[in-house]
């Protein structure tokens, strides 16, 4: 535990010591931002406010922004050479994984955090559904982990950050068009399989409007889970050659 | 860019990446396989570039490749896979056993995923086996999952009673065509037979509105009274024909009776004199649809033994031009109706300038009484006002005797007037006002309930609007749904007060000027102070 503490303190630190990562959290809050104004405008003559605005247009984001914030995790300890030197360190492989993913987790729910702001305002000016809110936030809390999870794989895989976030997006990508599948898939099953297996698929339809169900919860716990496990694997096999 | 940030191609990357193609490929293969049941050209393909990639692999990394298959790396690769397998099954299962135990947690504030009491009530009636059959093609899985987070709400709460089976109509058009499935989405609902299959004589189709539940409950309520009310149209004294298909007939609302759930049948009330029988006790209601010929003593004395047993008629009475006609002013059964439920026709037809379409002749609902069930959907301003044909004024007695309640569902308008030269009316098709006339505003849909016995009727002062021709015209199919729900007492059966359903929240009102400043907060300020704290950072390294 000591050693994943440790990790986590040092990718943290890391992150806030990045210009880069105030520039991808500056790029969110403007669009976001910018989101958030266009709503409030149609939510003064045409339709309520969105209690899931923010969480929904997360939802595809994180496609092109996880892997923006977890392709330097291991890739760039390769490059550099100081996965060697982390793995004679006196943690286990898995506090190392662990201590990164959360350092990465941590940084990525303090952004979702600042997005707080605009349900604050809602809430100041007009009567929102909060437990909606809530659930959205909830459940793109647990896909930004699923999809911080899948990106730090494919950081393990190799010492090139570009390749890793490229591999990255297209694994999300992939894991988000599931959701529909049944647009380009002729076969129900298949398509429902598909469907079964995408992140959005376990957000769109239960998250998104306010319903929390225990299978979707275990879904992205499980991604983080078996993901995080992968990545161990691959970090440990460094020790095999 | 630095000499680090260059991808160098060397074997050993070639080797490596091969390594990943053609074991990805290998996977992919092999899945399609087990898919398909067998080889496809695709299968081979991809099975190819998986051999090619393990081929370029030993070739370009043999070092690799032998240690990979021989070697330490081999024995741990090998565990690693199995254990990562273990993983992921375990997450399969944990997420399956989830899955099937329902667990979930409706967040909204209008409880929009929660079952109302009144659903929960009905449910608890649900004693034998009930089918929600959907009708999905792949491209409305996302409306499929939606509607199944619903669904299977019901599954749970009757423990197992109802099951949701979901068909493809692409993959199965014969069963798509045995429902009738015209639309994509398409729910049906049905009780299973003891072999376990659809009872297609219950069968019926759940519509499809923004309230889900209501939709639903009220399809499941149907269901469980289908087979329990019956209705009888009148035959003997030449009523319009519940069968007849042409625009005179009246199928439309007898095909719509069924699809109710409700069992049609017809009654001779002449026979019944003749045989001295009486309305049979299964008779939910008895229609009355345009008789032309007066009724007897002992007719009306069958109507009246079986209202006193709690009956419903519906009665429609169109002005007549033959001789005796049915309900004229003075006939036996319009004096019972006065008597007894304070009731009756007028022999005068409403003429109305202001609210009626082709002719003056051609009446719309002018005023309705929408605090009764009957006039309650009936709204004339909202597309749903009635059309009557040359309509018969009616009369409702304020005082009505005993134990009766009455009152009036439909008015003319202000400026209309009951023509009362009925002769000159059927034989030139003209009318003129005069001092003999009856002043409007004139009822042309009263009813009347006497809460000692629970008889109920209901008088319609034309019956052109229940034929093919009309009934889906403005309002006019309601009048007679909501009109013989209240008959049969139907609607206190499935209607049911849904929890509060809000499907919008109120809309936001703000000033000009608190509106720029929630701008420049969200778009300026914010992502700039962001912005600032990143140029610091930057500064700072770049100085350090």
């Amino acid at each position: 535990m000591r050693g994943v503490l440790t990790v986590f303190r040092r990718e943290v630190g890391q992150y806030f010591a990045s210009p880069v990562a105030y520039l991808i959290a500056f790029a969110l809050l403007l669009i976001t931002g910018l989101l958030f104004n266009t709503d409030l405008t149609y939510s003064m003559r045409v339709k309520p406010a969105e209690a899931a605005l923010i969480p929904g247009f997360l939802s595809f984001a994180l496609v092109f922004f996880a892997p923006l914030l977890t392709m330097r995790l291991l890739a760039e300890e390769k490059r550099e050479g100081t996965l060697e030197l982390l793995l004679t360190a006196p943690v286990p492989d898995s506090a190392i994984v662990f201590g990164k993913f959360l350092g990465a987790w941590f940084y990525y729910s303090l952004l979702l955090a600042l997005t707080f702001i605009y349900q604050f305002i809602l809430l100041a000016i007009a009567q929102p559904d909060i437990g909606h809110a809530i659930s959205a936030y909830l459940g793109i809390w647990l896909y930004g982990g699923a999809a911080l999870a899948v990106g730090m794989l494919f950081s393990g895989l190799t010492e090139n950050q570009i390749v890793a976030a490229f591999l990255g997006m297209t694994a999300l990508m992939f894991l988000w068009l599931g959701d529909l599948a049944g647009q380009i898939v002729a076969n129900l099953d298949l398509a429902y399989v598909l469907r079964q297996l995408s992140l959005q698929g376990h957000f769109s339809t239960s998250f998104a409007v306010g319903l929390l169900r225990a299978e979707d919860a275990a879904y992205f716990v499980g991604i983080i889970a078996v993901m995080l496990f992968i990545t161990i694997r691959i970090v440990e096999s460094h020790r095999w050659r | 860019m630095r000499k680090n940030d260059a991808i160098t191609l060397t074997r050993q990357a070639i080797g490596q990446w091969a390594s990943y193609a053609g074991g990805i490929g290998l996977v992919i293969g092999i899945i399609g396989f087990i898919w398909q049941g067998g080889f496809t050209p695709l299968i081979v393909a991809i099975l190819a570039i998986g051999a090619g990639g393990i081929l370029i692999w030993a070739l370009f990394a043999p070092r690799d490749f032998t240690n990979f298959v021989t070697g330490r790396q081999a024995r741990a690769g090998t565990l690693s896979v199995f254990s990562s397998l273990l993983m992921i099954g375990i997450a399969v299962l944990i997420y399956t056993l989830l899955q099937r135990s329902v667990i979930t947690l409706d967040m909204t504030q209008a409880s929009r995923f929660t079952l109302s009491p009144t659903t929960e009530t009905l449910l608890q009636r649900v004693t034998r086996p009930i089918r929600i059959t959907g009708f999905y093609s792949p491209g409305a899985l996302q409306l499929r999952s939606v509607d199944d987070e619903f669904f299977r709400l019901y599954t749970v709460a009757t423990d197992g009673l109802i099951e949701r089976v979901y068909i493809d109509p692409d993959e199965q058009p014969a069963m798509a065509q045995l429902y009738q499935v015209s639309y994509d989405g398409a729910v049906y609902i049905s009780f299973l037979t003891e072999n376990g299959e659809v009872d297609f004589t219950t069968l019926a189709r759940v519509p499809s509105s923004d309230n889900q539940e209501r939709d639903m409950t009220e399809a499941i309520a149907r269901l469980l009274i289908s087979g329990t009310l019956k209705v009888y149209f009148e035959t003997s004294h030449g009523e319009l024909d519940a069968l007849d298909t042409s625009q005179q007939g009246l199928s439309g609302i007898h095909n719509g009776i069924q699809e109710s759930g409700l069992i049609t049948a017809s009654l001779s009330l002449t026979e019944l004199v003749a045989t001295g029988q009486a309305v049979p006790r299964d008779a939910s209601a008895v229609i009355l649809a345009r008789p032309i010929t007066q009724f007897s003593a002992e007719e009306v004395a069958i109507l009246d033994a079986y209202l006193q047993r709690g009956g419903g008629v519906f009665i429609m009475a169109d002005v007549l031009f033959n001789e005796n006609p049915f309900l004229s002013q003075n006939s036996l059964f319009n004096q019972y109706l006065w008597d007894n439920y304070g009731i009756r026709a007028v022999d005068a037809a409403v003429v109305d300038a202001t609210a009626s379409e082709r002719t003056p002749l051609d009446i719309i609902s002018a005023v309705v009484f929408g605090a009764t069930d009957i006039g309650a959907r009936l709204d004339p301003a909202n597309n749903t006002a009635t059309l009557f044909s040359i309509a018969r004024v009616l009369q409702v007695n304020d005082t009505p005797p005993g134990n009766v309640a009455n009152g009036r569902v439909i008015l003319s308008s202000e400026q209309s007037y009951g023509e009362t030269n009925l002769r000159l009316l059927g034989e030139t098709n003209t009318y003129q006002p005069d001092n003999e006339d009856l002043p409007g505003p004139l009822t042309t849909v009263a009813w009347a309930w006497d809460q000692t016995s629970n008889g109920r009727i209901l008088l319609v002062g034309d019956s052109d609007f229940v034929t093919n021709g009309l009934i889906l015209t403005g309002g006019n199919s309601i009048l007679f749904t909501d009109g013989l729900s209240w008959l049969t007492g139907l609607g206190e059966q499935i209607q049911f007060g849904v929890q509060a359903y809000s499907v919008g929240l109120p809309l936001v009102f703000l000033d000009t000027q608190t509106l720029d400043i929630v701008a420049f907060v969200t778009v300026i300020l914010m992502p700039g102070l962001v912005l600032v704290a990143g140029f610091v950072v930057w500064l700072r390294r770049v100085r350090a």
